[in-house]
């Protein structure tokens, strides 16, 4: 599932099966190479809404139990979102120093959260590949 | 596969760590008391209005000089410049030095004055980072007054922040773009090498 797809798409509660969200961003962990949590907005509980808490990430929405697995942004997920984390748009370069340009858009699994896929205008990069995204550009391992 | 790049296409080129920061960028190559190899870079910070930093950046440590940036594993590797600028000669220091000096022959014949220094570099990454040539712009002795030729360099030479001085041999092996020259610098240094 593309990022550009998920983003915008509405959190429901299974338990009272009102909207108490909607996804605005995705904090990525280059680590694991997978989604760590979604930001949310217009909830009154919080911004961020773990990977863990999710119940199901449907085509039409992001599914979770009660409104309350929406929380407050806690500091592992904060030392993995913000500005200088954001994937999208973020300038790519290798481990040889070359610049392959930006990231477009990128494909997760909305099964496991992992990130398969970044998208570039240069290209498809295997998200296996990314090894840290930084203030100045997302680092990924060159071509095998 | 190597490439070969001008020095003044590394300076100013940012310094990014495997963490996708970039710390620094490249303010001046330093190169070997001989000459011959790259042995480390000066710093600036980045920014417009930040000045040269006292830390260095030795060449062991540059996991890749890639074509947009310097790859390194993370800031700690950076030394101080002391130590890296320990290594090169007081008469062949910096790039500066270098640049604007006259290229004589050994028998005494000017070929013209340094604009760039020619660098051979692994595209892997890693190894060595040799100086390969010079960039010069060219006597009439070359017969292309004013143009921009390169000359090919043996592994060693005498240099002076005045002089340069090459081979005889090496105006045979003069290459007008750089797309020839890496194959100009190995017949040259294989002629060298070889039995005269």
């Amino acid at each position: 599932m593309r990022f550009s797809e998920a983003a915008g798409r509405k959190v429901v509660s299974t338990s009272t099966a009102g909207t108490v969200g909607q996804i605005d961003g995705f904090v990525v962990d280059p680590q694991t190479h997978s989604l760590v949590a979604l930001t949310v907005k217009k909830s009154r509980h919080g911004d961020t809404l773990l990977w863990s808490s999710v119940t199901a990430f449907g085509v039409d929405a992001v599914t979770v139990q009660a409104a309350d697995a929406i929380t407050k942004c806690n500091d592992a997920v904060a030392a993995l979102s913000g500005k200088d984390r954001r994937m999208i748009g973020k300038r790519v370069l290798n481990t040889g120093g070359e610049d392959l340009g930006a990231v477009t858009d990128a494909d997760f699994d909305p099964a496991t959260g992992r990130l398969t896929t970044l998208r570039l205008e240069s290209g498809d990069i295997d998200g296996e590949r990314l090894v840290a995204i930084g203030s100045y550009a997302a680092v990924v391992h060159r071509d095998a | 596969m190597s490439r070969l790049l001008r020095t003044s296409e590394v300076t100013r080129r940012p310094v990014v760590t495997l963490a996708g920061q970039d710390v620094a960028q490249i303010k001046d190559v330093v190169f070997s008391a001989g000459g011959g190899a790259v042995i480390g870079f000066t710093l600036a910070g980045r920014g417009l209005f930040s000045g040269p930093l006292n830390q260095a950046l030795p060449w062991a440590s540059v996991m890749a000089l890639g074509p947009d940036a310097v790859m390194i594993r993370h800031e700690e590797v950076f030394a101080p410049s002391a130590t890296v600028l320990d290594g090169s000669a007081s008469s062949v220091g910096s790039g500066g030095d270098v640049l604007g000096s006259q290229v004589l022959t050994e028998s005494g014949t000017e070929l013209g004055t340094v604009v760039d220094v020619i660098l051979e570099t692994a595209e892997a990454g890693g190894g060595h980072c040799d100086v390969v040539g010079y960039e010069v712009a060219a006597s009439e002795k070359l017969g292309t007054n004013g143009t921009r030729v390169f000359i090919p360099l043996p592994d060693t030479l005498a240099a002076s922040s005045e002089h340069l001085i090459v081979p005889d041999s090496a105006t045979r092996f003069v290459a007008h773009d750089l797309a020839g020259f890496g194959a100009a610098v190995k017949a040259f240094r294989h002629e060298l090498e070889g039995p005269t």
